[in-house]
């Protein structure tokens, strides 16, 4: 992320908050999803997230990387909405603590999100249809009506570039 | 083959030679084929965003409401605050997940990895203050974590004590003095029978520089 459009994000600049939101409304509305499940419920913790994210972007401390600020005011955003609904659901026990599903992996959600939109996008969409809709090289081929080894070619470069990218979940 | 390839080989297909690192990659795979990496936020969210931000013209600052200036002996009757008021619980607030106040939270040379926030509300009873971090270590055995305002007088109070296994819940905290006067967040190291005072084994550190009360 610039510096630049961080800095103007950390005095209330509204211009920067799109750039922010550009950036990060993937990886925020994905992680959302693996809590909530449902993307009405994402999209109103993914709103939440960057008005609080705007509102407090004064304590935002630009020495420090973005990434995991907005991950935690994204990720306790979301379990707010999912206990809420929960106590709703459950409103005879509301004692009863109620975890979010998939608490485990948010963080690699995020980060696997935020991986996934800094690629080039014919190398996420090879990627997306391999791993999400399950297709062979050859099918993809014939979707997208390019040679296989093509898309062997650029499968190749988005999986390592995403190794690249994701490199610092090694340190977690 | 370089390791690299081999890598990338067995992220893209799952299959082939195994990496050192094949946990890892089963669990970016698995992330891959989940839905929820690759959907959009639909096109209203960030309408619903700027016109908000639009609305408010820049972040709201809002000064608390005025409460008597606190002394030192507030370090013991913050702490009792701390904990009559989570006896009282913790049901009745946070209806509204806006309305309250964030605040950074870095680690420091001793929990490099941390990082998260701190939300505080102001309510009847004190501030509520929630930590939800990461990269926190767990409390070594014999030892727990402590929170703690700071006024810039150099007054601690304690807001309660917490131990942070993996996987925790966010922690819950409570001051009965006001953020205000005590902008300062501290969490701190302490060992077990080592008295009240705050060791200076600080772990992580934010502070209240604009009171945002949404």
């Amino acid at each position: 992320m610039d510096p630049e459009v961080l800095q103007r994000f950390r005095i209330g600049d509204e211009s920067a908050v799109k750039a922010v939101y550009d950036r990060f409304g993937g990886p925020v509305f994905a992680l959302s999803m693996s809590i909530l499940g449902e993307a009405g419920l994402a999209a109103d913790a993914t709103q939440q997230t960057f008005i609080k994210a705007w509102r407090a972007a004064s304590t935002y401390d630009p020495e420090r990387s973005f990434s995991p600020w907005i991950y935690a005011i994204a990720r306790r955003t979301a379990i707010d909405i999912y206990r809420k609904r929960a106590r709703i659901v459950v409103s005879d026990q509301v004692d009863v603590v109620s975890m979010a599903p998939g608490l485990e992996t948010v963080w690699e959600v995020f980060e696997v999100r935020s991986a996934l939109d800094q690629l080039p996008d014919e190398e996420r969409q090879v990627v997306k249809l391999s791993h999400f809709d399950g297709f062979t090289h050859r099918e993809i081929a014939n979707l997208l009506g390019i040679p296989v080894g093509t898309v062997k070619s650029r499968s190749h470069r988005a999986h390592q570039r995403l190794l690249g990218l994701l490199k610092h979940l090694e340190e977690m | 083959m370089g390791s690299d390839d081999i890598r990338a080989s067995y992220l893209a297909t799952g299959s082939g030679d195994s990496p050192a690192d094949r946990e890892r990659l089963d669990l970016i795979r698995g992330v891959l084929a989940e839905g929820a990496a690759w959907e959009e936020p639909p096109e209203g969210v960030v309408d619903g965003l700027l016109a908000t931000i639009a609305g408010e013209g820049h972040p709201p600052t809002v000064e608390p409401a005025a409460q008597p200036r606190r002394r030192p002996w507030l370090l013991a009757a913050g702490a009792v605050a701390a904990i009559a008021l989570l006896v009282i619980g913790v049901s009745s607030v946070l209806d509204d997940p806006i309305a309250e106040t964030v605040v950074a939270m870095s680690g420091t040379d001793l929990a490099p990895a941390a990082a998260g926030i701190a939300s505080l509300r102001p309510t009847p009873s004190g501030w509520y203050i929630r930590l939800d971090v990461s990269g926190l270590p767990a409390a070594p055995e014999g030892s727990y974590y402590e929170g703690w305002l700071w006024s810039d007088d150099h007054e601690g109070v304690s807001i309660g004590t917490f131990h942070f296994p993996a996987g925790a819940d966010p922690v819950v905290l409570w001051s009965g003095v006001d953020v205000a006067e005590y902008p300062a967040i501290w969490v701190t190291l302490e060992d077990e029978g080592e008295g009240p005072e705050a060791s200076d084994r600080i772990m992580m550190k934010g502070r209240v520089e604009d009171l945002v009360v949404g």
